[in-house]
């Protein structure tokens, strides 16, 4: 197998991988980026609303850090590590400002100083925007700077797996997709920064790529992923194709009302009404359609009717724009239909604030990959951007200090295990007929949102592992019918199915064990949270097929839990 | 919202490539409904009926530019399009996919962007900020209408339709193409950046190899407008002073047009060659034309307009 040598290499070219990789580059070491995608191509420009940051200066006199910490960990109903939400509002003003300067176009105020607006959650506002795309903005900025240091870029790469010796990363197995010869990347840290894995639900804002690789490749590897079972789903997806419509929308005042007219939030949350957290508004909205209320086809309005033409077109261009090119309505006379789709991944390889795995040396991990944890068990809207941006840093700064500490190179016979990763990959797909990838991947794709969604309890969960635990028997009779050996996507596809599977396990395992309700984890048959047995950090390995879990206590710095009413 | 899908099948032909097999034409019949998006159309057929299909797809959101092709002979991005409005307006419920024009195949829709993307680095596609910046030292103020102008240009995508719609790409290696010089005027326009005259060097000569056909503003799905960066990156040779012959001949030639469109109300052809092309190579253009006989069509005699003052007045009195 061919090899090739770099002091770290990082996998995703999203905003999280893009600003490790800048770091470590910046410091000198040799650096590559191997991602499936094109970098600009990434989920990350997908990102519409904004990135909170608080800036010395130009923010909200009465704000400072602290509320911005507060607000976070409330949010994510305090399973949130508070030091590193500290560290998140901290260094919001900084890095905000670090994109501002490699040239990134912020919507401005009239003295030229970057503008603000608020969003759900916030005690005063705080997120910065370009227009409506702020994440294709931000992504293109950093990409194009990042574009110009000495990063090699492995694009349209997919990786297969680590290579690890006696706990110790020292490679990784990648194939470029164009030609399908796998190469050995020999190197002392790898950083998994490959975004989250929305492809595993039947409704999903994610794009087509996010199919939670590398929580795959970590699993398989023997690190732990933390807090799995926490999976966020956004209130308002548009009907039918599941595009994101902004929580800007509500920000502006639209309204969710129901098959009657009737403006269904107030029964839910009567002070934050249609602006109440994620969560929430997603259940009255799935209970709203259970109970008969939603549109046929399983959908609510979103109504932004009673803000003039003007108004829409200005501040909610891209809601306006997608409702009118993907649902065929328009805005201005009628209510976008909406439904809860799954949003962002609170879950993720278990790091500290630093970015370090403690399961294996040299791994790393940045951005929806990774769970720090700042979003704890729901994301506020705004913060994830600045996750990907404030950590990619942390993570990358940490990786330099390593190979600093580390010079020298483990020595590992490589070869063995480098042959067997390709093997594993290819034993996947080894039948020569029996089902293929598409069967597999749309009945897990149900299976989860059926029974590891929005609504969770004991009987459903028990049938998704059931149900899971078939599909990955199945898998021995997968067989991939291109032969092409020129971008087979067939191929790839199929990879991506041995991941989510792995991944998929983990979710429903560690979800039927939470016997209770937080954030985003909604247990039916245990309609509380439970502070004095819950509050804690789920730590789930996957040994072969079964699922191991422990659990790891919450940081607590300055904020006590208190009930969460909005 | 109506809660007529229209349900409807559709016959997709879809051109296939694979380096060991070449070309050749598959058939898919699906039913959609009047939300499905091309993407969606694509997806079902890889899971549902042939995995083998190749084509890439990202955001399904137009704003990550991956699913460009070419759908009944048009460039388009994939997402963008829904299927039924594509039947409507060919009044077929046959559609062809091919990928897009120029790119080299690889597999099925998949083609080769190697070039494309050396084009798009060759403008130097990121902000030079001032030391003082960099270092801290400095902070940049950026009007709200600067900010306006420049995302404009910005909101690029690199889904390369424009370049598989442009012509004068495939004829000039000189000419940077549609979509890197929108990203360039993104960065010479941009008043936070200190390499100006470099990206001019880059820029200018290539601005006047555009041949202005409009095909990059017509495809482009993020209505950028590559040709008006182009038109606008061409504003700035009268502050560059090392032209080359390409950008002296574009600025005589607008000028001719000022002044035969000011002297007489009318674009008057001859006049417009001549003084964009001396007269030497005027002469030696007119012996050719007497040759094939198209001399007559020189030498027609123009009248000027009438009130060819108000004509002067609206262009002003002085030149630009």
């Amino acid at each position: 197998m061919e090899k090739i040598e770099y002091d770290a290499v990082v996998i995703g070219g999203g905003l999280a991988g893009l600003m490790s990789a800048h770091e470590i580059a910046s410091a000198g070491y040799k650096v590559a980026v191997i991602s499936k995608v094109f970098p600009t191509r990434s989920h990350s420009a997908a990102a519409e609303g904004g990135i909170a940051a608080y800036i010395p200066g130009n923010s909200d006199p009465n704000d400072n850090p602290d509320y911005m910490t507060y607000d976070t960990v409330k949010g994510g109903d305090y399973l949130v590590d508070q030091d590193a939400a500290e560290l998140l509002s901290n260094k919001s003003g900084e890095i905000a400002m670090l994109l501002e300067r490699w040239g990134a176009l912020f919507n401005r105020q009239p003295d030229g100083r970057i503008a603000v607006r608020y969003f759900g959650g916030q005690t005063y506002p705080r997120t910065r925007f370009v227009g409506d795309k702020t994440g294709m903005a931000l992504l293109h900025t950093l990409f194009e700077r990042v574009s110009g240091l000495s990063v090699d870029f492995y694009n349209e790469w997919f990786a297969l797996d680590l290579v690890t010796d006696n706990k110790r990363v020292v490679g990784l197995v990648a194939m470029p997709m164009k030609t399908m010869t796998p190469y050995f990347f020999k190197t002392k840290a790898v950083v998994i920064a490959s975004g989250g894995m929305g492809m595993l639900y039947r409704h999903t804002t994610n794009s087509y790529i996010n199919t939670g690789d590398g929580f795959g490749i970590a699993l398989r590897a023997g690190a732990a992923l933390k807090d799995p079972e926490f999976v966020q789903f956004h209130p308002t997806a548009l009907y039918p194709s599941d595009i994101l419509i902004s929580e800007a929308a509500r920000g502006e005042g639209a309204i969710l009302k129901n098959i009657k007219g009737e403006r269904f939030m107030a029964k839910y949350a009567p002070k934050k009404l249609d602006l109440a957290p994620r969560d929430i508004v997603s259940r009255s909205i799935i209970t709203e359609i259970r109970e008969g209320r939603g549109y046929p086809g399983g959908y609510v309005g979103l109504d932004l009717t009673h803000l003039g033409e003007e108004y829409i077109k200005e501040r909610l261009a891209l809601a306006y724009e997608a409702a009118k090119n993907f649902a065929g309505v328009d805005a201005i006379n009628e209510p976008i239909p909406v439904r809860p789709a799954q949003h962002y991944y609170m879950g993720g390889i278990d790091v500290d604030i630093k970015g370090r795995n403690p399961d294996l040396i040299g791994l790393y991990s940045a951005g929806e990959a990774a769970c720090v944890s700042v979003h704890g068990a729901n994301r506020l809207g705004s913060n994830s951007l600045l996750d990907t941006l404030v950590f990619g840093q942390e993570t990358g700064r940490t990786v330099v200090e390593f190979l600093r500490s580390n010079p020298n190179t483990p020595t590992s016979n490589y070869e063995k295990e480098a042959e067997k990763v390709v093997d594993d990959a290819y034993k996947f797909v080894k039948s020569e007929s029996g089902v293929h990838f598409g069967e597999i991947l749309e009945k897990l794709r149900d299976v989860m949102w059926d029974n590891v969604g929005i609504f969770r309890d004991e009987g459903g969960l028990l049938n998704a592992m059931s149900e899971i635990n078939n599909l990955r028997d199945m898998v021995s009779k997968m067989y991939v019918t291109d032969k092409s050996k020129v971008y087979n996507t067939e191929f790839f596809n199929a990879l991506e199915l041995r991941n989510m599977l792995d991944l998929a396990i983990v979710i429903a395992k560690s979800a039927l064990d939470r016997k209770e309700s937080r954030g985003a984890h909604y247990r039916t048959d245990y309609p509380e949270r439970d502070d004095n047995n819950w509050l804690k950090h789920t730590i789930a390995y996957l040994r072969g097929n079964t699922v191991e879990i422990t659990y790891k206590p919450v940081k607590m710095t300055r904020w006590k839990p208190e009930p969460r009413v909005y | 919202m109506s809660q007529n899908l229209q349900e409807q099948e559709v016959v997709f032909k879809v051109k296939r490539f694979s380096p060991e097999k070449g070309d050749w034409w598959s058939e898919y019949k699906i039913k959609v409904d009047r939300f499905t998006q091309f993407t969606e159309a694509l997806r079902r057929i890889k899971s549902e009926q042939d995995s083998t299909l190749s084509y890439r797809a990202s955001c399904h959101m137009a704003v990550c530019g991956s699913c460009g092709m070419k759908i009944n002979g048009e460039p388009r991005l994939a997402c963008k399009t829904l299927v039924l409005d594509i039947v409507k307006k060919y009044n077929n419920n046959v559609i062809t996919i091919e990928p897009m024009d120029y790119f080299k195949p690889i597999k099925d829709l998949v083609v080769d962007w190697d070039e494309f993307y050396d084009r798009m680095f060759k403008v130097k596609p990121r902000l030079y900020p001032s030391k003082e910046v960099l270092e801290e030292k400095a902070e940049h103020r950026l009007k709200p209408e600067d900010q306006k102008e420049l995302w404009k240009f910005a909101q690029c995508i690199w889904c390369g339709l424009c370049v598989s719609a442009c012509p004068a790409v495939r004829i000039d290696s000189e000419f940077l193409g549609p979509a890197a010089h929108a990203k360039g005027y993104r960065f010479l326009a941009d008043p936070r950046d200190t390499i100006t005259d470099e990206r001019m060097k880059i820029l200018i000569d290539s601005s006047w190899r555009c041949t202005y056909c409009y095909q990059c503003f017509n495809v482009c799905p993020r209505d950028i407008e590559p040709v008006t960066a182009i038109k606008k990156t061409r504003s700035f040779t009268k502050n560059y002073s090392d032209k080359s012959e390409v950008a002296k001949r574009g600025e005589k030639h607008v000028e001719a047009i000022y002044d035969s469109i000011k002297q007489t109300g009318k674009l008057l052809e001859g006049m417009v060659y001549l003084k964009t092309y001396g007269l030497i190579q005027s002469l030696t253009d007119l012996i050719y034309m007497s040759k094939t006989g198209k001399l007559k069509y020189a030498l027609v005699q123009e009248k000027n307009v009438q009130n060819i003052n108000e004509i002067k007045k609206i262009l002003g009195g002085e030149k630009k």
